[in-house]
């Protein structure tokens, strides 16, 4: 598997060293440049990351936020942290942050290559196998009770993932950014994969809490459901008389919001709910009376322990957690 | 009067703001920057019926946006563009309903020291018992 390492530092001719320095390592890894935390946080959701190199002191987000950041949403990559400014005390913050080293400036390149090496062999320190079908694999890492992290690569696509075990327990998934059985629903999808096993596992907050049996079984549903779509969408002859169904539109809301928000959406569920026809009509015909024209989306709180997003062109209702992103939401399904 | 809405109208993209009672009747109505062509009141009337169960309401309508916020007082409406710093006039209205409260409470909903309005919000309030 190729290996991205990130280099985040706002001193441009500081990475451009980096990068000429690190161009021997070309075989071990490859380099990506960003010059802050919120360029690297972008880096981080495109694409798959291996490890970050950080600087503290950096304009809008700094090293420690995105130290942060990536221990919450990508705990699975390693970060080093380099710096001008080193105290002890901030070397200490750093570590307990979750850094896997601090380097003082200035240093050798060769000597933070070396230590980009020894860390990017860990994450396959237990072993790799290629060509595989995740799912007995997964169910033997259960018996043994293995604690591990398992970064997977699917064949075709090159996508990749990420599995968290602890004790034989699947703690964590990360696919981009989406984390927990979102991700792992996805990457269970994956017919033919390869994989690395690090024996450590940074995770610590079991965010699944299910069974991995029903877990893989729900995962080949979705995938039959997902070719099912697929080759329905090639024969085309039903759908074009009779536009999506009820499933595929709920289908594709729930998908356009995962992708961009994650776990953090707060769905509870997509339905289609007669009870709310009447009442999406009547606030309609109230808007184009009040010269507002017809109503394009609306979140309803009727004190209940779900709110509502009412989409009246899909005639569907998405039920939320009180607490999800409401304006990130809207914004979203307003597109 | 208008005072106590003066916040919520100054903010970007507010085009304007509605009060109603408990029952319907229409208290306060005004316009922010960029205005808002009178409507009926029965129209908006009709509006609320359709939410009568909801606490809050963020509807997005073609040419424009409605914030709806059911308080003990009555029912503010603010009228807004499509794009609206809507964390923003969430987190006046929340201001303004515990401001109305306050008034309310203290039995001078605007500030004034004769308590007999006739118009306006006044309307709404209960007179302190002399």
């Amino acid at each position: 598997m190729i290996k991205n390492v990130l280099l985040v530092d706002d001193d441009r001719e500081m990475l451009l060293a980096l990068q000429e320095g690190f161009a021997r390592y070309g075989d071990s890894f490859s380099v990506l440049l960003a010059g802050d935390g919120v360029e690297a946080l972008e880096y981080l959701k495109r694409q798959p990351v291996s490890l970050v190199v950080t600087d503290l002191k950096m304009p809008r987000v700094d090293g420690f936020e995105l130290l942060a950041t990536i221990m919450a949403n990508f705990p699975d990559i390693p970060v080093i942290i380099i710096t001008g400014y080193s105290t002890p005390r901030m070397e200490h913050l750093a570590r307990k942050g979750g850094a896997v080293a601090f380097v003082a400036k200035p240093f050798l390149i060769e000597n933070l290559a070396r230590q980009i090496v020894s860390m990017l062999r860990q994450e396959a320190d237990g072993g790799t196998l290629h060509n595989v079908s995740s799912g007995m694999f997964l169910q033997l890492i259960e018996m043994e009770q293995k604690t591990c992290t398992i970064r997977l690569e699917e064949k075709t696509s090159g996508e990749k993932g990420v599995l968290f075990f602890m004790e034989g327990e699947l703690y964590d998934a990360r696919v981009g950014e989406r984390q927990g059985e979102i991700a792992a629903y996805e990457i269970f999808a994956w017919d033919s994969v390869s994989l690395a096993i690090q024996n450590t596992c940074t995770v610590r907050q079991n965010r699944i809490n299910k069974e991995l049996s029903s877990l893989l079984i729900e995962g080949a549903r979705r995938s039959d459901e997902l070719k099912a779509r697929r080759s329905e969408r090639q024969g085309g002859e039903f759908r074009l008389k009779s536009g999506p169904s009820p499933e595929d539109t709920q289908n594709g809301v729930l998908q356009k919001i995962e992708c961009t928000l994650g776990m953090r959406c707060k769905v509870e569920d997509v339905i289609q709910d007669e009870r709310w026809t009447g009442r999406i009509l009547r606030i309609s015909q109230c808007g184009e009376r009040l010269k507002l024209g017809k109503l394009a989306l609306a979140y309803i709180d009727q004190g209940d322990s779900r709110d509502y997003l009412l989409l009246p062109a899909d005639q569907t209702v998405v039920a939320v957690n009180p607490k999800c992103p409401r304006d990130k939401l809207l914004q979203l399904l307003d597109e | 009067m208008s005072a106590l809405f003066d916040d919520l109208l100054a903010v970007e993209g507010v085009k304007g703001v509605l009060f109603f009672s408990s029952a319907g009747e229409l208290l306060f109505e005004e316009s922010g920057v960029g205005g808002m062509g009178k409507s009926s009141a029965r129209d908006w009337q009709a509006l609320l019926v359709c939410l009568d169960v909801t606490r809050e309401a963020d509807l997005i309508f073609e040419m424009g946006r409605l914030y709806i916020r059911k308080a003990d007082e009555g029912m503010l409406v603010v009228r807004m563009g499509r794009i609206a710093p809507a964390s923003m006039i969430r987190l006046n209205c929340d201001i303004l309903i515990s401001e109305i409260k306050s008034k309310k409470g203290s039995g001078k909903p605007f500030g004034g020291t004769k308590l007999k309005p006739k118009k306006g919000l006044g309307r709404f309030f209960r007179l302190p018992e002399l």
